[in-house]
């Protein structure tokens, strides 16, 4: 897929590239009741979904 | 899957498709509608489902099962199946005296402020020990810290059994020191997942 070169629409395009991969890893992690699961779930989910949110947070302050 | 946590993935998926079709499509943002959609897709419904998650994995962090699903808390889990009546865990699983699906939770949680958050901090520690340390025997896993009685008397405060029992009252200090913490209970109740001594033992077999 390609980035859009508009540099707003790049940044939201990022920005949901990588909440839809935390909200994948949760939805996976669901599944699960296990500790492991959890951990993925609070580590690795949580960190790219704030990732996502940050990045669309910051093209709303950005210039262009 | 139950129904929550079943809805929790229904809604975390529709949130991935509609944040893919603004991905897919980002100058439907241009338009005033097109940034509402973004805003809900790309901040509220993210946030939402993350709680949401996290709050059913909190939840589910409580169960039995999920403290027993490491092999290394298997003998933990038998002792509460031990038949006998002096064995305190075994007799308050099997009696229904703590939830039996969440057994483990009920006399190792932490009822103090933030409590639940230090175990939960406990909870992490044991999962790296489990997945990236040297794990210890079953028999030689120890407390962070001395039993508190407080985790007893969310309880049995205030119960019959307790505050009448005759050991209790024996002496008129004695239930001041217990209530106080200076008398641990588990210095007359002190047969808690004995696993040296349970080998062998005979076990309750839970009528379906």
């Amino acid at each position: 897929m390609m980035l859009s070169s508009n540099p707003l629409e790049k940044r939201l395009q990022l920005a949901g590239i990588f909440l839809i991969a935390g909200l994948l890893v949760e939805a996976i992690c669901l599944f699960w009741a296990l500790p492991i699961t959890f951990v993925i779930f609070a580590m690795l989910g949580g960190f790219l979904m704030l990732v996502g949110l940050a990045i669309f947070l910051y093209s709303l302050i950005s210039k262009t | 899957m139950p129904l929550a946590t079943s809805l929790i993935v229904g809604l975390v998926l529709f949130s991935a498709v509609l944040i893919g079709v603004l991905v897919a499509r980002p100058s439907v943002t241009i338009s005033r509608d097109g940034k509402i959609l973004a805003f809900v897709g790309l901040f509220i419904l993210p946030i939402f489902c993350g709680l949401l998650g996290f709050a059913s994995e909190l939840d589910r962090s409580k169960t039995t099962a999920f403290c027993l699903s490491c092999h290394i808390m298997e003998p933990f889990g038998k002792s509460l199946y031990v038949d006998d009546p002096s064995h305190v865990p075994a007799a308050h699983f099997q009696n229904h005296r703590v939830p039996a699906d969440e057994a483990c939770y009920s006399c190792h949680t932490n009822y103090a402020m933030f409590g639940r958050l230090k175990v939960k901090m406990y909870g992490l520690k044991h999962v790296y020990v489990y997945y990236f340390g040297h794990q210890p025997a079953p028999e030689d896993i120890k407390l962070y810290e001395p039993f508190n009685n407080r985790e007893c008397l969310h309880c049995h405060l205030g119960a019959r059994s307790f505050e009448e029992g005759v050991m209790h009252n024996a002496d008129p200090a004695t239930l001041t020191a217990i209530k106080s913490n200076q008398l641990s209970c588990l210095s007359c109740h002190d047969v808690a997942h004995d696993l040296v001594h349970m080998k062998g033992a005979k076990l309750w077999k839970e009528s379906k």
